[in-house]
């Protein structure tokens, strides 16, 4: 269970970033997780409301997590495709030879905030 | 108001591993990072590796764990340099961790540090330490079905063990189709059958290990 050590270093980036606008409260914080990760997204969620609870600042806020699909594309032929079943096999051409082009994120995209005096 | 973030949550952990790499490799230390479900027989990998090498290879080893010390003391009988990591809750090693252990080692005397990950198939596989090569461990009565239930180890590790192959008799373990599906989730990985009671199979991982540490 490391989704407590990811939502500590995700609120110590979150609280940083804002500094520097006159933020009041964050209301949202949009975040992509890749399927090739180890993170559940309802653990995520939970231990996110749990040190959240505690800061003035990101109390009220939602977290939206969005999964994105495995994808992967083919050295030779070029070819893009969605890894299912854990076959990192180009579909076209059967070479092994493949690069992981989605699906191992871990990243806040962007926060919604209320501004002082709204 | 929206505010673009567009960062990485484990950035911090990544700049940490990489810096620490770059220490590694000024001092041409070799770095293996092993991993693991606890009880498929890391600690004594170690240390027959350890015994194997001894007179060969100058060795240190940094072992993770979560609240004992039990592991380190096992390496210590081995006369190698050894530091513990308690992580005290925490189901892996992270690159900051390592940093703080590595003052303890004199690098520049040493071929090869071989730092033992909690025992957890899951999350080490998501924090970079600064090692050069990932090795993953699979023992026979963990199961075959590991591979496929967790991709993310097997498929950023650069050796597959399958350990206490001596058991596979009283076992349903599909040797050969566990092999397959570790070389769907990752084709370039190099895979050896082992046995740490027996020492079946174990002269090839040596081989592996001595052929890349002087690379």
């Amino acid at each position: 269970m490391h989704e407590s050590a990811m939502i500590d270093s995700f609120v110590e980036i979150i609280e940083k970033q804002v500094q520097e606008y006159n933020v009041k409260k964050v209301t949202k914080i949009k975040l992509k997780v890749g399927k090739l990760t180890c993170l559940c997204p309802g653990t995520l969620k939970s231990c996110f409301d749990v040190v959240a609870e505690e800061k003035e600042l990101l109390k009220d806020a939602v977290l939206e997590v969005e999964e994105v699909p495995l994808k992967a594309k083919c050295n030779q032929c070029q070819e893009t495709f969605l890894v299912e079943n854990n076959k990192f096999v180009c579909p076209a051409c059967q070479d092994h030879h493949i690069k992981i082009v989605a699906g191992r994120e871990l990243f806040i995209e962007s926060v919604e905030v209320e501004e002082n005096g709204d | 108001m929206e505010i673009k973030i567009g960062r990485n949550v484990l950035e911090a952990n990544d700049l940490t591993a990489a810096r620490n790499q770059k220490v590694f490799q000024e001092n041409e230390v070799f770095v293996i990072n092993i991993m693991s479900s606890p009880g498929s027989g890391k600690t004594t990998l170690l240390e027959r590796t350890l015994e194997a090498l001894k007179g060969e290879m100058k060795i240190g080893v940094i072992e993770g764990d979560i609240y004992t010390d039990r592991d380190a003391e096992r390496i210590k009988q081995h006369g190698v340099p050894v530091v513990q990591i308690n992580t005290h809750g925490s189901c892996h090693l992270d690159a900051p961790m390592i940093k703080a252990v590595m003052p303890s080692f004199n690098l520049k005397s040493l071929d090869l540090l071989i730092i033992e990950n909690v025992g957890n198939l899951v999350c080490p596989a998501e924090f970079r330490l600064g090692e050069d090569v990932r090795v993953a461990v699979l023992s026979v009565p963990e199961g075959d079905d590991k591979p496929i239930k967790y991709p993310v180890l097997f498929r950023e590790s650069s050796v597959a063990l399958i350990n206490k192959i001596d058991l596979l008799e009283h076992f349903d373990f599909n040797l050969e189709r566990v092999k397959g599906e570790i070389k769907d989730i990752n084709p370039e990985i190099d895979i050896f059958e082992i046995s740490c009671k027996t020492l079946d199979g174990f002269s090839a991982w040596l081989d592996w290990l001595k052929r890349n540490a002087k690379k």
